[in-house]
């Protein structure tokens, strides 16, 4: 009979066995086993998706294994070891990172904002001729290699800095204020580069410099009145010479003018009194030429006609016997006159 | 099997609790020292990876083996030439021999205070024996003045004096003395730079105010350059106006006279081909020309007009 008995449970036990695992049971201490099996479940599908890593296709993945460098990545997917064993560390290779000096900007775009108060601490500098002027300008760099990045200097972006105001300043420090301010700018940046990059090298630090450029580079407030005043006295310079060219030239051209007038008129006149002189004696040979044929009687004839001519138009003549002395009572010929003279 | 189960975890996390004691380790940024009880024990581990340690009485110490930085305060340090100037100095520095830097600063903090007193020593020291110009400029290399005023400015100065030092050498210089006390710290001091110098309030107005009266100057004299040109061309100007205006009288007289000359040689000419002649006709014209309606007229009875009046004339 308990053979039965038995025989039936076993039957039994397969099936509920597998229900059993499922079901949420009524008590803990049997629950415990599935909640176990959840957790461990769950643990190593977690720790299964640490194993692998993307690289971006502007990074690189450095690999380290219990500390110590294996590998670099790229882009791509990777496998790692999970559990902290294998540490990954991305580094943005193509980026380019700024660095800015004596100004700081708020917010980039199309117009950028910059802080209204300059970092003069960091602008303000000594030219080689012992005057102050005040530099702003910029560092762009790229990580070249991201191995030494990571594992030579411990604090890239202060160490980048630092030196750069050092290098800046000594090579600014051995131009004048004014080479500084106008003709130097390109060759300062070119030799800030130089500089710059030969230190970078001798640290190791796997950084390259892409570019140095000069921002505002203008003396210090106290004295930019002073300087500007220079460029207006320049232009007043000028000003002053063109003004005098500018009288120079309205003048003499007058002048010049003038003088052509003068000749001119003087020409004119000398053609008008040597045409007059020609003409008038030409009238004179005319006659003379009729003249020379008889004499008396033209000369007589000239007289007269010219005698008939002027008593004519004059309204009082007088005659006077020959050998009168003086002005006597004597016949009037026209108008009434009142005077008497005394005579004899 | 439930319970086998969980007693095999238990016994996981048992072990990996008591290897992980064990080991420790050491990044490609540091390097370690190993201590028990206090004392360093064999040499400093450089190399990264996992190593092996007693727990419990092993205590490892970590350093961080990159370039690192020391950033001193400014100081106000005077030169040679008695000018009062603010010095920023920076320095790269690393750890060379862990065990020695453990012993003798014990960290970084520790690093820290001997570095400030040693550099910014040497740096004081170095530059109280240079010239301000000395420690600015870098190189005899001659500086240009786009405002022409190498002559304005002072050549004769004290301060001007060619610099045989520079820069570059006085930063070798104070790497040079502060190098000498850094073996015994087990640190390497890789660079000394002078970040930042600038002059102390005091002075720096009086070089605002040296700045200024030298713009003037260089204002002044772009002024009068101009107002000297000016002058000078206006000179010019009158000088040509008046050479214009002479050449033009003299030309225009001698054009003048020498018509003259010419009418006066056509009228000889003619003339005096029978000057009686020619008194005679001129006289008739002066007549014309001069007897008006107002005129009064005198004739005698001479007159060759009149001869007819004189009544004994024409019984003749």
């Amino acid at each position: 009979m308990t053979d039965k008995k038995h025989d039936h449970h076993d039957q039994d036990h397969p099936v509920t066995s597998v229900k059993e695992l499922f079901k949420i049971p009524a008590r803990i201490d049997k629950a415990a086993p599935h909640i176990v099996l959840i957790i461990v479940i769950f643990v190593f599908l977690v720790l299964f998706l640490t194993c692998f890593y993307t690289v971006q296709p502007e990074e690189v993945g450095v690999l380290q294994r219990f500390g110590r460098y294996i590998d670099t990545a790229g882009p791509g997917l990777h496998f790692k070891l999970p559990l902290g064993i294998d540490h990954l560390k991305k580094v943005k290779i193509q980026r380019i990172y700024k660095e800015e000096f004596g100004f700081r900007t708020v917010k980039s775009g199309v117009r950028s904002e910059f802080e209204p108060e300059r970092k003069i601490d960091e602008a303000l500098m000594l030219t080689g001729d012992l005057n102050s002027v005040v530099v702003e300008w910029i560092v762009q760099y790229k990580i070249k290699d991201p191995v030494k990045y990571l594992f030579n200097i411990r604090n890239p972006k202060k160490t980048i800095r630092d030196l750069s105001e050092s290098v800046m300043r000594e090579v600014v420090g051995d131009r004048a204020v004014d080479e500084v301010l106008t003709i130097g700018r390109m060759e300062i940046e070119t030799e800030v580069q130089k500089h710059l990059q030969e230190i970078f090298n001798y640290y190791d630090m796997g950084v390259e410099i892409i570019t140095v450029k000069l921002q505002n580079v203008t003396p210090p407030d106290p004295v930019k009145p002073s300087f500007n005043d220079v460029n207006e006295a320049k232009q007043d310079k000028e000003r002053l010479i063109n003004e005098a060219w500018k009288e120079y030239n309205t003048v003499i051209p007058l002048a010049d003018g003038e003088k052509k007038k003068m000749i001119q008129f003087a020409e004119g006149y000398a053609i008008e009194r040597t045409n007059e002189a020609k003409g008038n004696t030409a009238r004179f040979l005319k006659l003379f030429n009729e003249y020379r044929k008889a004499r008396q009687i033209t000369r007589k004839r000239l007289y007269l006609e010219e005698m008939q001519k002027v008593l004519k138009k004059v309204k009082r003549i007088f005659i006077i016997d020959k050998n009168a002395r003086s002005i006597l009572p004597f016949i009037q010929l026209g108008d009434k006159v009142h005077e008497g003279g005394e005579g004899k | 099997m439930k319970i086998g189960l969980s007693c095999l975890l238990i016994l996981i996390v048992c072990v990996l609790v008591a290897v992980m004691s064990c080991v420790f380790v050491v990044d490609q940024t540091e390097m370690a020292v190993r201590t028990q009880f206090g004392q360093p024990i064999g040499e400093a581990i450089k190399q990264p990876g996992l190593y092996f340690k007693v727990p419990l009485i092993q205590e490892i110490h970590y350093f961080d083996r990159r370039i690192m930085e020391w950033d001193g305060s400014p100081t106000e340090i005077p030169t040679k030439d008695k000018k009062f100037i603010w010095v920023d100095v920076t320095a790269r520095w690393r750890i060379q021999d862990p065990l020695k830097f453990l012993q003798s600063v014990k960290d970084e903090t520790g690093a820290h205070g001997r570095l400030d007193d040693i550099v910014d020593a040497a740096a004081r020291d170095t530059v109280t024996k240079n010239t301000l110009i000395d420690v600015v400029r870098d190189s005899n290399r001659k500086l240009q003045f786009t405002e022409g005023i190498e002559d304005l400015t002072r050549e004769s100065d004290e301060d001007f004096k060619k610099s045989d030092v520079g820069r570059s050498q006085i930063t070798a210089s104070i790497i040079e003395t502060a190098r000498k006390l850094m073996p015994e710290y087990g640190i390497e001091l890789i660079d000394v730079k002078i970040t930042r110098i600038n002059y102390v309030e005091s002075v720096q107005k009086k070089v605002y105010a040296r700045m200024i009266s030298e713009r003037n100057r260089m204002a002044e004299k772009y002024r009068s350059e101009g107002e000297g040109e000016k002058a000078r061309i206006l000179g010019q100007l009158e000088k040509e106006k008046k050479r214009i205006y002479s050449e033009a009288y003299k030309k225009s007289q001698e054009i003048k006279g020498e018509a003259e000359a010419e009418s006066t040689r056509i009228y000889a000419q003619a003339y005096n081909s029978d000057p009686e002649f020619y008194a005679f006709m001129k006289t008739l014209e002066t007549y014309e020309e001069t007897i008006s309606p107002d005129t009064t007229l005198f004739l005698t009875t001479d007159s060759e007009l009149l001869q007819l009046l004189d009544s004994s004339r024409i019984t003749r």
